[in-house]
């Protein structure tokens, strides 16, 4: 499973919906149920299952999907750095 | 703009929300200009609005709905709601909406309660509707509108309606005909089904002109779901009541979208709740001055108090004022506001509208003077003034003492006759202008495994006005852990709401109770706010 097919896994476990199939257009207005306040649970599912940590102000500049895969696999590189 | 009036003892609101519109002569005026998360837009003409209803009307009477037979929509703001609610009201039935984030719990208590016959529904939010199904016995039909095939009870939309006549002839209401209903939740029990009748459009007119100030030339844009009263009695009924165009968007707040389009739309009239107004606040000032907002008269705010500090911003960056005002699901419409025509009172409710009596009595049952805080109550009867809560009369009648409803928020009055919030009488939380019932997060959190006991208040939040705030009792042999917290969020999310969901769980030892076994959230509440919870005397140690 590639990293992108991780994203999409936790999506489906943040919403309760195993068909949801992300891409990288995604936004908020895609995905029912996916608000500010699901949005928490959301970044916390993904910092834990990968193990990593997003700044606040990249959280706040996410414009859709691409753009937080994009933060994520920066730090998961990061990480492997390390 | 003349006053709305009824003719020929027709009480029926779709019927001046489309028809009666038609027939003034605004027929090719926009009721609705439809904009979707994308930026699509599509007019929707007072008499596409009456067709497109009166199709769903004719769909529903040949599935054998009838009237009272309650129909609920559940569906995010798109141009089927207007439809579908106007539709079921058109036929006399009962119009329900439910919030589109409402999890499979939260679905289940509404619809089962009710008894719904028919829910219309979209595909993407069909399968929460799915897990509920077992539960609810009297459904009879799930129409989805963006399937293409019927499947056993579960119909399409399109095919419905594809054979549905655009025309009706909406039968002569009568003024206490079940109209609207509403969810609410109260801090006991399960949430309670709010009925409201016809004549309820006498209010909502009455203030969508005088109070909202529309006008025939307006654009006017609630940014209220219709999954709450604010999102039927003033995105729906109020202005449509009145002929005013109104603009639909479909996307979730995004400050630079918003400010676009209250620019791009000459937006006039604006209705909108204080959590969006305090996440605008603390974005970067620059991006409003990228806006002109110079078509834009009036700003309004519902939901929670409007704290001054947003009233002093909205003044230097958006050179506005905001008017805050009050009503509940139960009163159907404002009640209480700052308004155009009476100086604004920042921080305040403002003062009672015209056409009700609102009092302030003590818990002996008198009047309180001036400065003493007491209940807030609405002489009844008024138009909007709901009926009854559906299945459950006993709350219903204990919410009314010698002629007046209790409201359950505690105000004072000042010299002036300006009202001022300063709290709940019960424990019910509002976070971001939806109530939450405490009961119910504590009722889904012990469907948790790990989870032995649970008590829910709500403490003060700067951006929500309140936040739920969960403490939780674990199984003996459970240790806390963020594995097991990300699984207590996903599944209040997913079973109640995202609304729904704690801000902040914290893990004690023991539950504070009284020796009747009461949960003893006033102690919970001084403990979390680092506060002397007082006497303590009753407590069960």
């Amino acid at each position: 499973m590639n990293t992108f097919d991780e994203l999409n896994a936790i999506f489906c476990k943040v919403f309760y919906d195993n068909d949801i199939k992300i891409s990288r257009e995604n936004t908020s207005d895609d995905i029912d149920g996916w608000d500010s306040l699901s949005h928490l649970n959301l970044v916390v599912a993904v910092e834990k299952h990968f193990g990593i940590k997003f700044r606040d102000d990249e959280i706040a500049k996410w414009k859709n999907v691409g753009e937080m895969y994009d933060s994520l696999v920066l730090l998961i590189q990061k990480k492997q750095q390390k | 703009m003349s006053d709305f009036q009824i003719i020929n003892n027709q009480y029926n609101i779709a019927y001046y929300c489309t028809r009666h519109q038609c027939d003034n002569g605004n027929a090719e005026k926009v009721a609705f200009r439809w904009i979707s998360h994308t930026g699509e837009r599509q007019d929707y003409t007072f008499e596409k609005l009456d067709k497109e209803s009166s199709r769903y009307a004719n769909a529903l009477l040949g599935l054998g709905i009838k009237k009272g037979d309650i129909v609920f929509t559940f569906l995010p703001k798109m141009p089927e709601q207007f439809f579908a609610f106007l539709g079921a009201l058109k036929i006399q039935a009962v119009a329900g909406t439910l919030f589109s984030n409402f999890g499979e719990e939260a679905l289940t208590d509404r619809i089962g309660d009710s008894g719904a016959k028919v829910v219309v529904t979209k595909k993407s939010l069909l399968k929460k509707l799915l897990r509920a199904l077992p539960s609810l016995e009297k459904l009879e039909y799930i129409i989805v509108v963006d399937i293409e095939d019927h499947d056993g009870k579960i119909l399409s939309a399109p095919c419905l309606l594809k054979s549905a006549s655009e025309n009706f002839g909406i039968p002569v209401t009568s003024p206490d005909t079940p109209s609207v209903l509403h969810y609410t939740s109260g801090s006991t029990g399960k949430p309670k089904g709010v009925q409201h009748v016809h004549k309820s459009i006498l209010t909502q007119s009455y203030t969508a002109l005088k109070v909202l100030n529309l006008k025939d030339d307006d654009v006017y844009w609630c940014t209220a779901d219709q999954g709450w009263v604010t999102g039927t009695s003033y995105g729906i009924i109020g202005p449509w009541s009145i002929g005013v165009t109104q603009l639909h968007y479909g996307g979730a707040y995004n400050a630079e979208t918003w400010m676009k389009l209250l620019e791009e739309e000459g937006v006039t009239k604006w209705y909108t709740a204080p959590t969006a107004l305090r996440m605008l606040m603390r974005e970067d000032a620059n991006i409003f001055r990228k806006f002109s907002l110079e078509k834009l008269v009036y700003i309004f705010s519902i939901g929670e108090p409007l704290n001054p500090e947003i009233n002093v911003w909205a003044k230097e960056v958006l050179n506005k004022d905001i008017y805050d005002t009050w009503f509940q699901t139960e009163t159907g419409s404002i009640m209480i506001s700052n308004r155009p025509g009476i100086s604004i009172r920042t921080g305040t409710m403002g003062k009672p509208i015209d056409i009700i009596h609102a009092e302030i009595i003590s818990d002996d049952g008198d009047i309180c003077p001036v400065g003493e805080t007491g209940h807030l109550c609405i002489r009844e009867p008024w138009d909007s003034m709901f009926v009854d809560y559906l299945n459950n009369s006993d709350t219903y009648k204990a919410k009314f003492k010698k002629g007046y409803y209790y409201s359950g928020d505690m105000v004072f009055r000042d010299e002036d006759g300006y009202f001022h919030f300063v709290g709940r009488n019960d424990d019910v939380i509002n976070t971001a202008g939806h109530l939450i019932s405490p009961f119910e997060v504590e009722s889904t959190l012990l469907e948790i495994h790990e989870i032995a006991e649970s008590a829910v208040i709500g403490a003060p939040d700067d951006l929500l006005f309140e936040k739920v705030v969960a403490f939780i009792r674990l199984k003996d042999g459970i240790s806390w852990s963020d594995d097991l917290e990300m699984k207590i969020r996903i599944f209040l999310s997913n079973r109640l709401s995202s609304i729904a969901t704690p801000q902040d769980i914290r893990i004690i030892e023991e539950i504070p109770k009284n020796k009747s076994g009461k949960i003893m959230r006033r102690v919970l509440k001084a403990w979390y706010k680092g506060e002397d919870p007082g006497d303590i005397s009753t407590m069960d140690i």
